[in-house]
C-alpha cells in the first residue's frame, strides 16, 4: 500500500519546514533588525516591558481564540465582550460600590454566558459562527452604551484594582504572571484533559467525534464560552492598566488576535491551533507593532501592516495545511 | 460480421446484431496505484441498443463509464465509435462526440426551473441582449415533448419526483445531437410504474438510434430492458451475453464468480439456547427501515446483506442513537433501550465501526494513540475526580489494540493519515476493544481493504464472538458474510426479506435474496 505521508517530497519538506520555523526566524530578525535600527529605543528595559504589557493582553484574548478556532468556530465578538467587560468591572465598582473580587466574578460569569449564548446559537440554531458571533458582537456593544452611555468610567477606582495590573507577583509584573497562568492552564487544559481532547476531536472531524462518544453541541458551546471567558479576562486587565473603563478600549484587539492565532497555526505545526504557537505569533505581532511606532511611521502604514500580516498569517496557515495533506 | 472472435462465456453475440457494432471497445486497461481496474475489457454496443452493465460494486463499470467520459484516462486498449478511434482525453472530449452521461446523483440545480435546467449550458437566443425565455421553451418544446414531461416548465424541479427529476435529466442530455447516453442506475429510488414511464422513454431513444449504456444491480430489470449484457466482476468483462440467452441464474454466477468458497468458519449451533442481548420489535424509520424484527444472541455473529442503500446502514443508526425510530422498540438485554445519542448507546455498551472510516471513523490529522483514546476518555482520568489524562495508561491501552490487531505503524504518535487503508481500519476497531461491549456493530469491515488485513479483520470479529460480545457484520461484499457470520439476513427496501443460518449462508443465497422485491411480493 502507498503510504501518502511518506511520499513527501524534499520541496514539500523543505517549504514545510520553513513555514514551521519561518514565525519563529522572522521573529528573530524582526528582533535584530529594529535593535540595529533604533539601538537607542527599542532595544531598551523600558520598551520590553512596554511590548510586554501590549502583548500579555493579546496573549490572552488569543489564547481564548485558539481554543474557538480548534473547534472549528470563528469567534468576532471577542474584542467586543472585552470591551464591555472593562466598563462593567469599572462600573460595578464605581457605580454599585461592589467589592473588587466580586466585581471580577461576575464580568468573567457574564462573558461566560455570552460564550453560551454564541455556542448555542452555532449548534442549536445552526447559524455560521462567523454570522452569530458578529451579530452577537454587535448587540453585546449595544449592552456596552446601554451600561455607560459611552462615558468612561475613570475616577474613583478603588486602588486594588490597578494593582492587578500594575502590582508584582514574586517579582514579576502581575499581568505577565496572569497571561502566564492562563496560557498554561489553557495548554494542559487542551493536551491534559479529556475536554481537551475532546474539543481537538470535534474540530478534528465532528462526525467521527460524535460516533465516538462525544457530545458535540456541549462541547462546541464549551469552547465558545473560554474564548469569551479569555476576553473578558483581557478586558478587565486593560481596565486595570489604563485605569478606566471605556467603551471601546479593546476593540482594536480583534485583528491582531486573528493574526496571531493564524500565524501560531503555521509555527511548529502543520496549520494546528495551539496555544505556544499562538504565544509566538503574539510577540510577533507585538512586536511588529512596536517597532513601527518607535520609527514613527504614519498610522496608514500601520494599517497596512495589521492587514498585510492577517492574510499572510491565514496564507502561511492554510499553505501549511495542504503541504501537510500531500 | 463480429470483428472480434466471441468469447468462452458469448453464447451467441452475433444473433442481436444487424451490422457492425455502433461503439467498441477493446483491451481496454486501467490502473489505480497497483489495482487493476479493468483488465482487456471488450465491449461492443449495436446501434439502438440498450446495453446492460451490472457486477458487484467495484468490479469495474464505473471505471468504465468514466473512461469513456473523459473523467480519467485509460492506460491502453481503444475505442472506436461506428469504426472511427476515439480520443477521449477531458470531458469536453466526450462531450463533442455526444456522449452524455446521468449520473445517480443527478447534475441539476434543484432551484431551478425546469427550463432554466434544461437551458443550462447553452447558449440561449436573445432579444436586446436579453434572454428570451419564450424562444427557448420553444427550442426546448419539442424535447420535453419526446421525454413526455407534462409538469409546466416553470416548475423548479426541487418540486418534482425523482422519476421526472430523471426526465428532465434525460431531456437535458436530448437538447443536442447524443449518439451515446449513459445512465448510472436510474431506477434505484423508483417506484416500478415510475421505472415503466422511464423504460419506455429509454425505448423510443433507441428506436431513433441512440445507444444507450445502462448500469443496475437490478437484474429483473435488466433482463427485460437490455438487448446486450456485459458483466464484470474484478475488472474483468467476465461475460457478455444477451436477453435470448441470460438467466437470472447465469448473470448471479457470473458477478459472484461461480466457484463457492466456504471458508473454514465452523457456524454456531447452540444459538438459540444462548441469552438475547440484543432484540428489536417491528423497527420502522420512514421508507429506510420498515418493521424490522431482530434478535442477536451472545456470542453472535449476525450478518446484515443486501444492497447498497436497503436501508441496512439506517437500521445501525437507530441500534447507535443516530437517529430514532418512527415506531418499534429495542431491547438490549430484555430492557428498553431508546438511546438518543451515540454516547448514550456507548454507555449502554455498544460500539460502531461506521461505514466511511475517513469522514466517520478517524480524525485523520491526529495520532493512533488520540484516536483510540477517543471512546476510552472517562476511564484515562488519573483520579476518579481529577480531570487531567493519564498518559501513559493510555498508550498502554493504544499499545494493546496495536497488539491485538497488529496494526502497523511506526508509533502511536503517527498521525492516522499515514497509515494504509486496512490499518485506519484496525484503528477503528481498535478504538472500541478496551470497552465492555455488549453489541458490536461494524458497517462495512473490510471496505477499501487488503486481502490480509481483510482475514486479520475478519478473524478478531469471531475471537470478539467467541468472548461473548453480540457482533452485527453489514457488508455489501456477499463473499464476507459467508465467513464470518452464524446468520445472515437480507434486506431489501428497508425491510428483511430472508434469514439464513448455518450452511445456508452462501453469496448465491445471499444475492438471489438481494434482488427481491419486498414491496412487489406483499402488493
Amino acid at each position: 500500500m502507498v503510504q501518502p505521508g511518506k511520499r513527501k517530497g524534499s520541496k514539500h519538506g523543505t517549504l514545510l519546514a520553513v513555514s514551521k520555523f519561518g514565525t519563529i526566524i522572522g521573529l528573530v530578525i524582526m528582533f535584530l533588525a529594529f535593535s540595529i535600527a533604533v539601538p537607542t529605543i527599542f532595544p531598551t528595559f523600558r520598551n520590553m516591558v512596554n511590548i510586554a504589557n501590549q502583548a500579555t493582553l493579546s496573549a490572552i484574548i488569543s489564547g481564548g481564540l485558539t481554543v474557538a478556532l480548534i473547534i472549528g468556530e470563528m469567534d468576532l465578538s471577542i474584542a467586543n465582550v472585552a470591551s464591555f467587560s472593562g466598563v462593567l468591572v469599572t462600573g460595578l465598582m464605581v457605580q454599585s460600590g461592589l467589592p473588587v473580587w466580586l466585581s471580577v466574578v461576575i464580568v468573567i460569569a457574564i462573558a461566560a454566558c455570552i460564550g453560551i449564548v454564541n455556542g448555542l446559537i452555532i449548534t442549536k440554531l445552526k447559524v455560521n459562527s462567523v454570522v452569530a458571533t458578529l451579530g452577537t458582537g454587535s448587540i453585546v456593544i449595544g449592552l456596552n452604551y446601554a451600561y455607560a452611555q459611552g462615558v468612561p468610567i475613570a475616577s474613583g477606582l478603588p486602588e486594588p484594582f490597578k494593582q492587578i495590573a500594575f502590582g508584582k507577583f514574586l517579582g514579576i509584573p502581575n499581568n505577565i504572571a496572569i497571561m502566564a497562568a492562563v496560557l498554561l492552564v489553557l495548554w494542559i487544559f487542551l493536551n491534559y484533559t479529556e475536554w481537551g481532547i475532546q474539543l481537538k476531536a470535534t474540530g478534528g472531524n465532528a462526525s467521527a467525534a460524535r460516533l465516538s462518544g462525544i457530545r458535540v453541541d456541549r462541547i462546541k458551546i464549551l469552547g465558545m464560552s473560554i474564548a469569551s471567558v479569555c476576553a473578558a479576562i483581557t478586558g478587565i486587565l486593560l481596565a486595570s492598566l489604563i485605569g478606566s473603563g471605556t467603551s471601546g478600549a479593546a476593540d482594536g484587539y480583534l485583528m491582531p488576535a486573528f493574526a496571531a492565532v493564524f500565524l501560531g497555526s503555521a509555527t511548529l505545526r502543520d496549520g494546528d491551533f495551539h496555544i505556544v504557537g499562538t504565544l509566538v505569533g503574539v510577540f510577533f505581532i507585538g512586536i511588529g507593532f512596536n517597532g513601527l511606532a518607535i520609527f514613527g511611521v504614519p498610522t496608514f502604514v500601520q494599517y497596512y501592516f495589521r492587514g498585510g500580516i492577517l492574510i499572510l498569517a491565514v496564507g502561511l496557515s492554510s499553505v501549511a495545511r495542504v503541504l501537510a495533506a500531500k | 460480421m463480429v470483428d472480434n472472435p466471441p468469447k468462452p462465456g458469448d453464447l451467441n453475440a452475433s444473433s442481436r446484431t444487424s451490422g457492425n457494432p455502433f461503439l467498441r471497445i477493446t483491451g481496454l486497461n486501467k490502473s489505480f496505484g497497483g489495482v487493476q481496474a479493468l483488465k482487456d475489457v471488450d465491449l461492443e454496443v449495436y446501434p439502438g441498443e440498450v446495453h446492460g452493465l451490472i457486477g458487484s460494486n467495484g468490479a469495474g463499470k464505473s471505471t468504465l463509464i468514466k473512461i469513456l467520459s473523459g473523467d480519467i484516462q485509460k492506460d491502453s486498449g481503444d475505442i472506436f465509435l461506428e469504426g472511427e478511434r476515439l480520443a477521449i482525453h477531458r470531458p469536453q472530449d466526450a462531450y463533442r462526440l455526444g456522449f452524455s452521461f446521468i449520473h445517480q446523483e443527478l447534475n441539476l440545480i434543484p432551484k431551478f426551473s425546469i427550463i432554466e435546467n434544461l437551458s443550462l449550458g447553452f447558449r440561449k437566443p436573445t432579444r436586446f441582449g436579453l434572454i428570451d425565455w419564450k424562444a427557448v421553451q420553444r427550442n426546448a418544446a419539442q424535447v420535453v415533448e419526446r421525454v413526455g414531461l407534462t409538469h409546466p416548465l416553470d416548475t423548479p424541479v426541487e418540486e418534482l419526483s425523482v422519476a421526472d427529476q430523471w426526465l428532465v435529466s434525460i431531456a437535458h442530455a436530448l437538447m443536442r445531437e447524443i449518439r451515446v447516453i449513459s445512465m448510472d442506475e436510474p431506477t434505484a429510488s423508483l417506484s416500478s410504474e415510475e421505472s415503466e414511464r422511464l423504460f419506455k422513454v429509454i425505448h423510443d431513444l433507441t428506436t431513433e438510434g441512440v445507444a444507450v449504456l445502462y448500469v443496475s444491480h437490478r437484474l429483473d430489470e435488466i433482463l427485460s430492458l437490455c438487448d446486450g449484457i456485459s458483466v464484470f466482476k474484478d475488472g474483468l468483462c467476465v461475460l457478455t451475453t444477451d436477453r435470448q440467452h441470460a438467466t437470472k441464474k447465469s448473470l448471479v454466477e457470473a458477478i459472484v464468480g461461480g466457484q463457492v468458497s466456504d471458508g473454514d468458519l465452523t457456524p454456531l449451533t447452540d444459538i438459540d439456547a444462548r441469552p438475547v442481548v440484543l432484540e428489536t420489535k417491528g423497527l420502522s424509520r420512514g421508507e429506510k427501515v420498515v418493521n424490522v424484527s431482530l434478535s442477536l444472541h451472545r456470542g453472535e455473529v449476525l450478518g446484515l446483506g443486501g444492497l447498497v442503500g436497503s436501508g441496512r446502514t439506517e437500521l445501525a443508526n437507530l441500534l447507535f442513537g443516530i437517529d430514532r425510530p418512527d415506531s418499534g422498540e429495542i431491547l438490549l438485554e430484555g430492557r428498553a433501550f431508546a438511546p438518543r445519542s451515540p454516547s448514550e448507546a456507548i454507555k449502554r455498551g455498544i460500539g460502531l465501526v461506521p461505514e466511511e472510516r475517513r469522514s466517520q471513523g478517524l480524525i485523520l490529522k491526529d495520532s493512533v494513540d488520540f484516536n483510540v483514546s477517543l471512546t476510552n476518555l472517562k476511564s484515562l482520568r488519573i483520579r476518579k475526580y481529577i480531570f487531567l489524562l493519564n498518559r501513559r495508561l493510555s498508550a498502554k491501552i493504544t499499545n494493546a489494540a496495536i497488539k491485538r490487531l497488529q496494526i502497523k505503524t511506526p508509533s502511536i504518535q503517527c498521525p492516522v493519515v499515514n497509515l494504509s487503508g486496512g490499518n485506519q481500519q484496525k484503528v477503528v476497531i481498535g478504538k472500541w476493544l478496551s470497552r465492555e461491549l455488549k453489541v458490536f456493530i461494524l458497517d462495512e469491515p473490510s471496505r477499501g481493504v487488503d486481502v490480509g488485513a481483510r482475514a486479520e479483520i475478519h478473524a478478531k470479529i469471531r475471537e470478539l464472538a467467541a468472548e461473548g460480545t453480540g457482533i452485527i457484520v453489514i457488508s455489501s461484499d456477499n463473499e464476507e458474510l459467508p465467513r464470518v457470520c452464524d446468520t445472515v439476513m437480507v434486506m431489501s427496501e428497508g425491510r428483511v426479506v430472508g434469514t439464513l443460518k448455518g450452511k445456508e449462508i452462501t453469496k448465491e443465497a445471499i444475492l438471489y435474496k438481494s434482488f427481491e422485491h419486498p414491496a412487489l411480493e406483499r402488493g
